[in-house]
């Protein structure tokens, strides 16, 4: 029960195309994480499964111990939801969207809606097609948390923003987890974005999952090495290679080492979360890539 | 829900409401004026009578009538304009993907498709109820002296049928628009099929709604009252009631020529050239509300088809 987010074999299929294949994974409560990907790696598709809008083609997946399909009314009130482009209502106002969440939500909280706003210092009268790209952001933010959901899914929501607005956002994001302790996932193609913010990193590409772990975890499994050629085959019997890259005599391993690597032949470097992110899309980009249906 | 729902097909209801508010603002002084002058020349007495005066006072109304009741038949796209334009806020919310956002808070996808549902097809059955109104009092002495075919111009303005126009148009409209999620390229393509069902069974099929009646009467006697029916065809026949397909000669062989020219033609001398009789194929007036339920029918039932499938496809297919 403590896996908010939980999927089984879990699959969906365009035609013959497979948008997300056998995706295994286990959302812990409390944890903020970062579901990474090239486009069209499957990241909006896993998130619509999680939240309804699509229904699995194979295996299952289950939200706060309910599945989104079955069961949407046990599932939709405890979930926020801003999908890709963070839409909205452009001929709305802003009091409108914020009614818009009243209506449709029996736990909304109304005050820290406004309050949201007012601090953010958006007039209520104006049209959300007359905000800046970041607001809108924000408003439609604003609309998953006044819901009060116990996991938070952003699809993609700072891709579009210019970097002042990225960091406003994801620090409101923060402050939200930090004031209510619930799940959040986030997809990014880029993790630079999300480092500071998440804990659990999930590598989603070719429509399968590369990793899924605590970020500190990974940080700690991963090492380049660097030492002979002929060393290279002994090495990968005892360590996971992910990526590896030769000159004539030496050998650039990227390893998931199993346990310490004790070994004077091979020089060790430690790595940053980016660069371990690289080569496992660099992994999964050999894998067919082709757009999600919108 | 209702407050969303109403919100978001706002611009389309005033829009609505307007083109309603546009079709009073002629019918009613029309109407009026219309009205009055049917009752101040007496038009009423002179229905069902020949005499030369009435004539003269029936083709005076029928001028008065004139260029409103000769463009009858294009007011008729009336219900699939409003119909359409009710649609399109339900398509812009699949083309803009706002819909992930309505779908993603607390209340089921089924019950947005209900309500916005609901909404659209009340609002259409309001427009197509006071088109109806309008027309049919607007008509009240247009269908004394014409009777309430009129030619089949005053059938599709009046009685129910409307109602059944506007909702059909709104069903294609959401039909397509929900497989197609966009809006203009749907709004439009439903708007065409909505003409070309009106013009397939305003042509073709209610003529055939039931078996017409026919009938054959000598050329100098009166014939049956056809004034209020509507009459599929008409001419000259032989006694059986086939019709007669001579040419003019045959016709001016048998013209009786007095001092001022032709005067009338020999009905034995067109008797024999197989002319002697009048042959009509007609649906009588009385067939009025028959023919409104079967078109009323076909028109709903397509309608409700069209919109359990655009349900249905939202509910299963949309992601």
């Amino acid at each position: 029960m403590s896996a908010v987010l939980d999927t089984h074999g879990l699959g969906k299929r365009y035609g013959s195309f497979w948008a997300l294949q056998d995706c295994n994974l286990e959302i812990s409560a409390g944890s903020v994480t970062a579901l990474v990907g090239p486009n069209g790696a499957g990241k909006t598709t896993l998130l619509h499964l999680a939240v309804g809008l699509s229904e699995p083609s194979a295996g299952e997946v289950s939200v706060l111990g309910r599945s989104p399909q079955r069961d949407p009314a046990g599932v939709l009130p405890r979930v926020g939801f801003v999908a890709q482009d963070h839409p909205l209502y452009r001929g709305f106002t802003v009091a409108e969207t914020l009614r818009l969440g009243r209506e449709l939500n029996p736990s909304w909280n109304a005050d820290a809606a406004r309050a949201r706003i007012d601090a953010l210092g958006l007039p209520l009268r104006k049209k959300v097609g007359a905000l800046s790209g970041g607001q809108r952001a924000q408003v439609a933010l604003t609309l998953a948390l006044a819901k009060q959901p116990e996991l938070l899914l952003l699809d993609e929501p700072v891709a579009s923003l210019d970097p002042l607005a990225r960091r406003e956002f994801l620090q409101s994001v923060m402050e939200a987890v930090a004031e209510t302790g619930m799940t959040v996932i986030l997809s990014s193609h880029l993790i630079a974005d999300l480092e500071r913010v998440c804990d659990h990193l999930v590598i989603l590409a070719g429509g399968r999952t590369q990793l899924a772990e605590p970020i500190e975890e990974i940080i700690a499994a991963h090492r380049l090495l660097t030492g002979p050629r002929d060393e290279a085959a002994r090495l990968a019997d005892s360590h996971q290679v992910v990526r590896e890259s030769h000159t004539e005599r030496q050998t650039t391993l990227l390893v998931r080492a199993n346990g310490h690597v004790y070994d004077a032949h091979w020089e060790l470097h430690e790595l940053d979360l980016e660069e371990i992110v690289l080569a496992y899309l660099g992994r999964g980009a050999s894998l067919e890539r082709e757009p999600v249906p919108s | 829900m209702i407050w969303l729902g109403w919100r978001q097909q706002r611009t389309e209801a005033v829009i609505t409401a307007a083109l309603v508010a546009l079709l009073a603002a002629v019918l009613v002084p029309t109407g009026l004026h219309l009205a009055s002058f049917y009752d101040h020349d007496a038009v009423a007495r002179c229905i069902n009578h020949k005499s030369p005066a009435c004539a003269q006072t029936l083709s005076d109304f029928g001028s008065h009538a004139g260029i409103l009741r000769s463009l009858m038949p294009w007011f008729t796209l009336l219900p699939g304009l409003i119909g359409v334009a009710l649609a399109a806020p339900i398509i812009l919310d699949l083309e803009n993907g706002t819909f992930r956002l309505a779908w993603t808070q607390s209340i089921t996808r089924g019950r947005w498709i209900a309500t916005r549902f609901s909404l659209a097809v009340a609002t259409s059955l309001a427009a197509g109820g006071l088109i109806a109104i309008l027309f049919t009092w607007y008509r009240t002495p247009l269908d004394k002296v014409y009777g309430r075919f009129d030619g089949s111009s005053g059938f599709d303005v009046e009685g129910i049928v409307p109602l059944a126009y506007v909702l059909f148009a709104l069903a294609v409209a959401l039909a397509v628009g929900v497989a197609w999620r966009r809006t203009a390229p749907a709004v439009i393509t439903a708007f065409l099929a909505y003409v070309a069902a009106r013009l397939f069974v305003d042509g073709w099929l209610r003529q055939r709604f039931e078996k017409p009646l026919t009938a054959t009467w000598p050329v100098q006697a009166h014939g049956p009252n056809l004034d209020s029916a509507w009459v599929l065809s008409s001419g000259l026949s032989d006694r059986a009631g086939h019709p007669f397909h001579g040419g003019f000669g045959a016709l001016q062989s048998c013209a009786r020529t007095g001092t001022k020219g032709i005067n009338g033609l020999d009905p034995r001398c067109l008797a024999r050239h197989g002319a002697g009789y009048n042959h009509a194929v007609y649906q009588p007036a009385s067939r009025f509300w028959d023919f409104q339920g079967i078109e009323t029918a076909l028109f709903a039932g397509v309608a409700l088809a069209l919109l359990a499938f655009a349900a249905w496809w939202l509910q299963r297919r949309t992601a």
